[in-house]
């Protein structure tokens, strides 16, 4: 156990040196250059020169990278090219507010989709079968600003139940607030997510009830609800868990689209901004950030893998 | 490059040009920030023209109003902000010394401005009495350190250029605790210009640092506006409080809150339900607002001009020909492509001179080529040309370019000239507009802001201009820019730029489209908002005096 750990965390260093690579030549070969937006027209060429070996930005790419990870490795990811602010310690601002909503998305979503999932599996045909499939195909195939729009629309223009953007009442700052602010974007995040849980669970649930033991236990007698939750759900959880370590990105890298349309302080409208300014430092630091947490949620779900199902631990 | 948040300069700004050029040239470069920014800059602009409401009900103190911003602010000082939520907020945070409306000043910080005999030294009074906001006294101190920290090439001050003048710099003299001279190295008309730009800075906040540009401090300013630094909630909101010693009286409200809104539909929405007071419109979306009759719906001039750009060094050799720039003017309908492109006339004058009509001399009155198709295939065939085929570059996703663009298409056709269509992303369409040597491209649609003196223009018309980016050069006009910006007489003055107007415009550089219009919706529970001058970019030149009804 321990030696898969420490050979899956060194893994991860050529894993992320790739990543930083790959998302550092996109940057440099994507048009655009982040020294124009500091120039002035009453400027010099020397002036212009000198703002961009200020930003270090006439040194080689190559150099440039270099300087970058030497920093990165220590932790320090550098400065926005725009604020000046420590990349840092913006992600680090912006992170409760996007883990907050991802992770309550995620949860809600995994809740909800565990029951309709079994229930669709194993009435496969029936009413709650074709509602869950409705469901998952609306999820799947509407545009969430589109969907986020209309709830803002309908429940907070025509019923005045709850805000329509932020994450706070101006000057107010309570717990309470904030969860009503979030009611929305994290249904409409739910339910784009519920789209795609439900339906592995459905599928997976079809396959484990044409399994041996299954039969066994209707032989034995027990009730379709003791076969599904006991023993049907074991199963059934593990491509849940899968599912989860692949979210971990997602719950840091934001959700660009729902957090730009709630106004959502999270990395992803951060994201968002960094990418037109050309900020690299910022956008290199949130693809880091994530990338991280996507290899470690990855681990985290093997490892989990094997507490939920022993046979495999025991095949590695 | 076009949408960033970056910081960008001085009033005067070519990257207003990109930014106009991202943002659709609608005229209301509000919350797309897809720019984010976008946001256009120059806070030199000056007049608010336009419809304004008449002010009604007695002003009652009190409530707060929350205005719409699409993204955060850059930085809270006056000498770097070049974004348009930052100069939005700088604008009630920090005083300026005067600002120039329809050519008449009006006096903030400073008392009075006088020019010497030889046209060479301004004497400055500033009001006495005056403080920041955390009780210190503001004095001739504050303002030559806030000059000296903007020439200070270490510092990066985007206001720096605009303080050399033919290569020297500007100096500012303390005289007396409430007395500034600034000695200019020669005549320099356009100056006044430059001064509406400058908000002093805190001399006894900023005097330490090092770096003022990355100064911890800016998080916390210290202004002298009427309003003052309360709270900031990185991507949610930013509120200033009344600032109860602001020399021009106490202001109205208790709080104005910023509040960012990234998504321009989601933004309306909060608008219609009460939780935002003020935004920016864009002309699609003012019928819905107006139907609530709720709002009053203000367009008002920004100081913009948007055109359709030729550039003369493209590979195909076209657009150097002037009959060609003027065929084409003759085949298009302006009143048709204002319409096409901007809903409404409401939202846009039609344009001949390339000065907008806040400028000090401008003239409409020049020549112009427009609606006469026969006159120009009779051009084209003067100048030889036959099938000709023009590339029409296209910032993607932005409205205004494409109904342009396309309806070039359409109407160059019916006179021979084939129209291709080139869209590309918004950082590829900012780099390609603004690298001098492409030659890959012969019409683009292009948008600026320059603020109030034509001396500015110079860069975008003068052979050696940093920002002419449609290569046009005609030793005449260069001529008459360089006189014009020595030129310390008013009447000689405005024969000057008349002329270097109808130059321009003979030589159809440019093809003019437009003069936009900002439309900002204000919620009818506020008043105020005449006294409070509505302004291009910053919205209110001043704040204090909105009230709630």
């Amino acid at each position: 156990m321990r030696q898969l750990l420490i050979r899956r965390l060194l893994q991860t260093v050529p894993l992320l040196l790739f990543v930083s690579i790959v998302c550092f030549a996109m940057i440099k070969l994507a048009p655009g250059d982040p020294v124009l937006s500091f120039v002035t027209p009453n400027m010099h060429p020397e002036d212009i020169e000198r703002i961009r070996h200020n930003l270090g930005l006439d040194k080689p790419a190559y150099v440039q990278y270099f300087l970058w990870i030497k920093e990165a490795v220590t932790g320090n990811l550098g400065y926005s090219l725009v604020n000046h602010q420590p990349v840092m310690d913006q992600i680090l601002d912006r992170l409760p507010a996007t883990a907050g909503l991802m992770g309550s998305a995620i949860g809600l979503a995994v809740l909800l989709a565990i029951p309709l999932g079994l229930a669709a599996g194993a009435y496969r045909g029936r009413w709650i079968d074709k509602l869950v499939n409705l469901v998952a195909y609306v999820g799947i195939s509407v545009p969430l600003f589109w969907l986020a729009i209309l709830m803002i629309y309908f429940f907070s223009i025509h019923l005045h139940w709850l805000p329509s953007m932020g994450m706070r009442t101006i000057g107010v700052n309570s717990a309470f607030d904030v969860l009503k602010h979030g009611i929305m974007p994290c249904a409409v995040l739910a339910f784009s997510f519920l789209a795609v849980y439900v339906r592995y669970i459905r599928s997976s649930t079809i396959g484990q009830l044409r399994e041996d033991y299954v039969q066994i236990q209707y032989a034995y007698g027990s009730t379709k609800r003791i076969v599904l939750f006991r023993h049907v759900m074991k199963h059934v959880l593990l491509p849940i868990i899968t599912l989860l370590g692949m979210s971990m990105g997602e719950l840091v890298a934001g959700a660009i689209v729902t957090e730009t349309v709630f106004s959502w302080p999270g990395i992803g409208s951060l994201g968002m901004t960094a990418v037109r300014g050309m900020d690299y430092p910022v956008i290199m630091g949130i693809t880091l950030f994530s990338s991280v947490l996507l290899i470690l949620g990855n681990l985290a779900a093997d490892l989990l893998y094997g507490i939920a199902d022993p046979r495999i631990k025991s095949k590695r | 490059m076009l949408n960033r948040n970056k910081k960008r300069f001085s009033g005067i700004i070519v990257l207003a040009l990109l930014t106009m050029l991202a943002s659709a040239c609608s005229g209301n470069n509000n919350a797309n920030n897809a720019s984010p920014s976008a946001s256009g800059t120059a806070s030199a602009t000056a007049s608010a023209s336009g419809s304004q409401p008449a002010a009604s009900g007695e002003a009652k103190d009190g409530g707060s109003l929350i205005l719409a911003v699409a993204a955060d602010p850059v930085i809270l000082n006056p000498n770097y902000a070049g974004d348009r939520v930052s100069l939005t907020i700088d604008q009630a945070l920090y005083a300026p010394l005067f600002q120039v409306n329809n050519g008449k000043r009006t006096y903030y910080l400073a008392d009075s401005l006088d020019l010497s005999e030889d046209k060479l030294t301004y004497t400055m009074k500033l009001k006495s009495g005056l403080t920041w906001h955390d009780g210190q006294p503001l004095t001739a101190d504050d303002v030559v350190f806030t000059i000296d920290k903007i020439l200070d090439e270490s510092q990066n001050s985007f206001l720096r250029g605009n303080f050399i003048i033919g290569g020297k710099p500007v100096q500012a003299v303390k005289v007396d605790d409430t007395t500034v001279q600034l000695k200019l190295p020669q005549v320099a008309p356009g100056f006044e210009a430059t001064l509406v730009q400058v908000f002093p800075i805190p001399k006894h906040i900023y005097e330490n640092e090092a770096n003022i540009e990355k100064s911890p401090k800016n998080q916390a300013p210290v202004g002298s506006g009427a309003f003052k630094f309360k709270e900031y909630k990185t991507g949610e909101y930013l509120t200033l409080e009344r600032f109860d010693g602001y020399f021009g009286g106490k202001p109205h409200l208790d709080s104005i809150t910023y509040r960012i809104a990234k998504d321009t539909n989601a933004a309306n929405l909060a608008l219609q339900n009460g939780e935002i007071n003020v935004k920016y419109l864009d002309p699609q979306d003012v019928s819905t607002i107006q139907a609530s009759g709720n709002f009053e719906i203000l367009p008002y001039s920004e100081g913009r001009l948007a055109y359709m750009l030729f550039n003369h060094n493209s590979a195909s050799g076209l657009l150097a020909k002037k009959e060609v720039r003027e065929a084409i003017g003759y085949a298009l309908n302006r009143e048709e492509l204002i319409q096409v492109a901007y809903a409404s006339a409401d939202y846009a004058d039609p344009a001949h001179s390339f000065l907008t009509p806040d400028v000090l001399y401008q003239t409409n009155d020049v020549p112009t080529y427009d609606n006469d198709v026969a006159k120009a295939k009779e051009l084209l065939q003067t100048a030889g040309v036959k099938n000709a085929k023009l590339r029409f570059i296209v910032s993607s996703g932005n409205k205004v370019q494409e109904a342009i663009s396309l309806y070039v298409q359409q109407k160059l056709k019916e006179v021979g000239i084939t129209v291709e269509l080139n869209s590309m992303d918004a950082s590829a369409f900012g780099a390609k507009f603004t690298d001098p040597k492409a030659t890959d491209f012969d019409l683009v649609v292009g948008g600026y802001i320059m603020g109030f003196d034509p001396d500015a223009y110079s860069m975008l018309f003068t052979s050696d201009g940093s920002a002419n980016y449609s290569h046009y050069s005609n030793p005449e006009v260069d001529a008459l820019f360089k006189q014009g910006s020595g030129e310390g007489d008013a009447a000689k003055r405005e024969e000057i730029y008349k002329n270097a107007q109808k130059l321009v415009a003979e030589d159809a550089a440019i093809y003019p489209i437009a003069y936009t219009k900002t439309i900002v919706a204000v919620d009818k529970r506020y008043g105020g908002i005449e006294e409070a001058v509505l302004k291009p970019v910053v919205i209110f030149e001043d704040p204090s005096k909105l009230y709630v009804k």
